[in-house]
């Protein structure tokens, strides 16, 4: 055995020990036994190309569990898609309205727009004509959006006036807003809102939260007598008490209060629905006959019992484009009665929409817009204009009410009336309409009654008895 | 490549821990010691490295969690290297197991020693002459035949046989320096 080279030894040994089995050493040389410990450290050596393989393993489980392999939403980029009825014109209106600019447009060989792609500001707005069948509604049809577009621009009066220059109105006026920005919302002819803001300086959360917090705490009872709203027809006959008669049976008035107004005549107040109606006078008194817009539960069956109680039918009830059955009456003390029914609730017209609101036929309906405006901080809230500046029908916000109004269209159609008008403060209201262009007929005064009232003259003819109450 | 100071270490694993990349170089740090400290307490190569892999699998995804308390990174591979041994071997079928596995979770600092001590011996390997070094990882990775790897060097059986014993000396050598020092 101990001719056996060392080389050979050693080798037997390995070939032992990579068997699993134990060597016999008591013969070996010694360098092959102090070896064989390195042996023993050889055996299970790993495959030549583990390191590698695993080293490769586990950058591909790196890469596997880095962020953009995972399987969390990625988005890039984000645009809206409406619907509107007539796509066509839309596109033409956000070109003029917004210097929208048209990348791309499918239409069909009618024109209708399957999918158009425009370009305002750095987004992209896309839009389609209606496909009921793909479920496409138009604001139209579903009866407004719940969705309101919004617009940062770097002037928004200006912006605001283009807008409204191409057919857009304004829904809420141009104003500083506490949280930096200057904004309104314009209403454009699809039905669609759109926020239009400029900012004007910078505010911290805190500070928003803060004014926010404000706007949230209880507030202050409005100064008026108790189921006032901000408007309230103020009706002046000679015949007051049979138009107390009249507004009784035709529609159904309720008289809340009579007595004796200041000017000795009649003074009563009754109810109609939700809303008051103020009717005065008595013999020899200026009469202020009035236009009333006034919804009630059945247009037909209203429309009859007025004619029963001596009005004269100036058109019989019908249904109406504008999804109203309405019919107009003249009482027999001079007032024109609009009467409607419509199958939605009127708070879901608008919010302010009340049974009674009053209708004014100025020469200029603009003319008038501008005034309340100004006077009284009213807002423009829809209209129906030529185009060229003649205005077909409108809704004026006024406090929480709503006035309508349209151009006069013949002689003897402007029925200048006076409205009751609750406000916060009478004496700014009542210095803010003369500056607006109302002539005074009586400052701020207290009266018995427990209001404080101002009473101005617009330039058409219209008296305004402002007034908060103050007792 | 073994060898770095406390400080360095730390700087690399907060470094994988920002950028999993990194991770590599903690993995060619580590490798040989935790493929020792395996293969000394289970039974063949497979199960050596599969229990290998998982150790720097387990590592890599839980890298964020460790946290620096004095003891070296080693230390808590080591531990994901003892419980995945431990797991390991109470899956093993009762049969199998009749061989007990050389399993202790309260590992001495000797244990770690031998394990430190094949390591180096792995990373000897590295320095050898290339000739020697092929035969090596032919005989012993390979489990190949000294006939084998002498058709497959082209050598004559008495060369490949010199080169293996050759090769053991030097790593004997190292493996010297290292157990004595």
């Amino acid at each position: 055995m101990a001719e056996r080279s060392l080389n050979d030894q050693l080798d037997d040994l390995v070939t032992t020990m990579l068997a699993g089995r134990r060597p016999d050493l008591s013969n070996e040389d010694p360098l092959v036994v102090q070896l064989s410990e390195v042996v023993e450290e050889l055996r299970n050596l790993p495959s030549a190309d583990f390191y590698e393989r695993l080293k490769e393993e586990l950058t591909r489980s790196i890469e596997m569990s880095s962020p953009v392999q995972k399987l969390e939403p990625v988005v890039r980029r984000f645009s809206t898609y409406i619907c509107v009825s007539n796509a066509s014109a839309a596109i033409d209106f956000y070109v003029d309205a917004f210097g929208a600019k048209e990348l791309m447009r499918l239409a069909e060989p009618s024109g209708k727009i399957g999918h158009a792609e425009l370009q305002i500001g750095e987004s992209i707005l896309k839009i389609s004509d209606e496909y009921p069948e793909y479920g496409a509604l138009s604001p139209q049809s579903l009866g407004g959006s719940p969705v309101k577009l919004h617009l940062q621009v770097d002037n928004a009066d200006d912006f605001a006036r283009r807008a409204v220059a191409a057919g857009a109105i304004i829904s809420r006026p141009i104003e500083d807003q506490f949280y930096g920005d200057r904004a309104g919302q314009l209403r454009d002819p699809f039905g669609y809102t759109w926020i239009v803001a400029s900012h004007i300086r910078d505010v911290s959360i805190a500070e928003m939260q803060e004014q926010f917090d404000s706007f949230s705490k209880p507030k202050q009872a409005p100064a008026r007598r108790e189921g006032y709203h901000s408007v309230t027809p103020y009706i002046t006959v000679q015949k007051a008490s049979e138009l107390v008669e009249f507004v009784k049976q035709a529609f159904g008035a309720t008289e809340t209060f009579r007595t004796t107004g200041s000017a000795g005549g009649l003074h009563s107040e009754v109810r109609i629905g939700e809303s008051m109606v103020m009717i005065g006078g008595g013999p020899g008194m200026t009469e202020r006959p009035t236009a009333i817009h006034l919804y009630v539960p059945d247009v037909d069956d209203a429309f009859q019992r007025a004619v029963d109680a001596g009005a004269t039918a100036l058109f019989e009830p019908a249904d109406q484009p504008y999804g109203e059955r309405s019919g107009a009456l003249q009482d027999p003390m001079g007032n024109r009665w609009y009467i409607a029914t419509t199958t939605v609730p009127l708070n879901q017209i608008d919010k302010d929409l009340r049974t009674v609101t009053i209708y004014f036929h100025p020469p200029k309906a603009q003319d008038l817009i501008d005034f309340l405006t100004n006077a009284f901080g009213a807002e423009e809230i829809m209209r129906s204009d030529s185009g060229d500046g003649a205005i077909y029908h409108a809704k004026v916000r006024i406090g929480d009410s709503v006035v309508e109004m349209g151009d006069a269209r013949y002689e003897g159609q402007a029925l200048p009336t006076a409205i009751y008008l609750y406000v916060d403060d009478v004496d700014a209201a009542y210095q803010q309409a003369l500056k607006a262009g109302g002539t005074s007929v009586l400052p701020p005064t207290d009266q018995p009654y427990g209001d404080r009232t101002g009473w101005v003259q617009d330039p058409f003819d219209n008296v305004w008895y402002i007034a908060t109450t103050i007792a | 490549m073994n060898q770095v100071t406390e400080a360095d270490e730390r700087l690399l694993i907060e470094a994988a821990q920002q950028d999993p990349s990194r991770f590599a170089e903690l993995y060619a740090l580590h490798f040989h010691r935790i493929y020792a400290y395996i293969s000394r307490r289970v039974r063949n190569r497979d199960e050596t490295q599969d229990l290998t892999a998982h150790v720097f699998q387990q590592a890599l995804a839980n890298l964020e969690k460790f946290k620096w308390r004095g003891a070296p990174f080693s230390a808590w591979l080591y531990r994901i290297a003892a419980n995945a041994i431990a797991d390991y071997t109470r899956k093993l079928p009762r049969e199998a197991n009749s061989e007990p596995v050389a399993v202790s979770i309260a590992d001495t600092e000797s244990n770690f020693d031998e394990s430190e001590r094949r390591a180096s011996v792995y990373r000897a390997i590295e320095s050898l002459p290339d000739d020697q070094k092929r035969v090596i990882v032919m005989r012993f990775a390979d489990e190949k035949s000294i006939r084998e790897i002498a058709v497959a060097l082209g050598r004559s059986e008495g060369a490949v046989k010199q080169l293996q014993f050759r090769a053991m000396e030097n790593l004997r050598g190292s493996f010297s320096e290292k157990a004595n020092g």
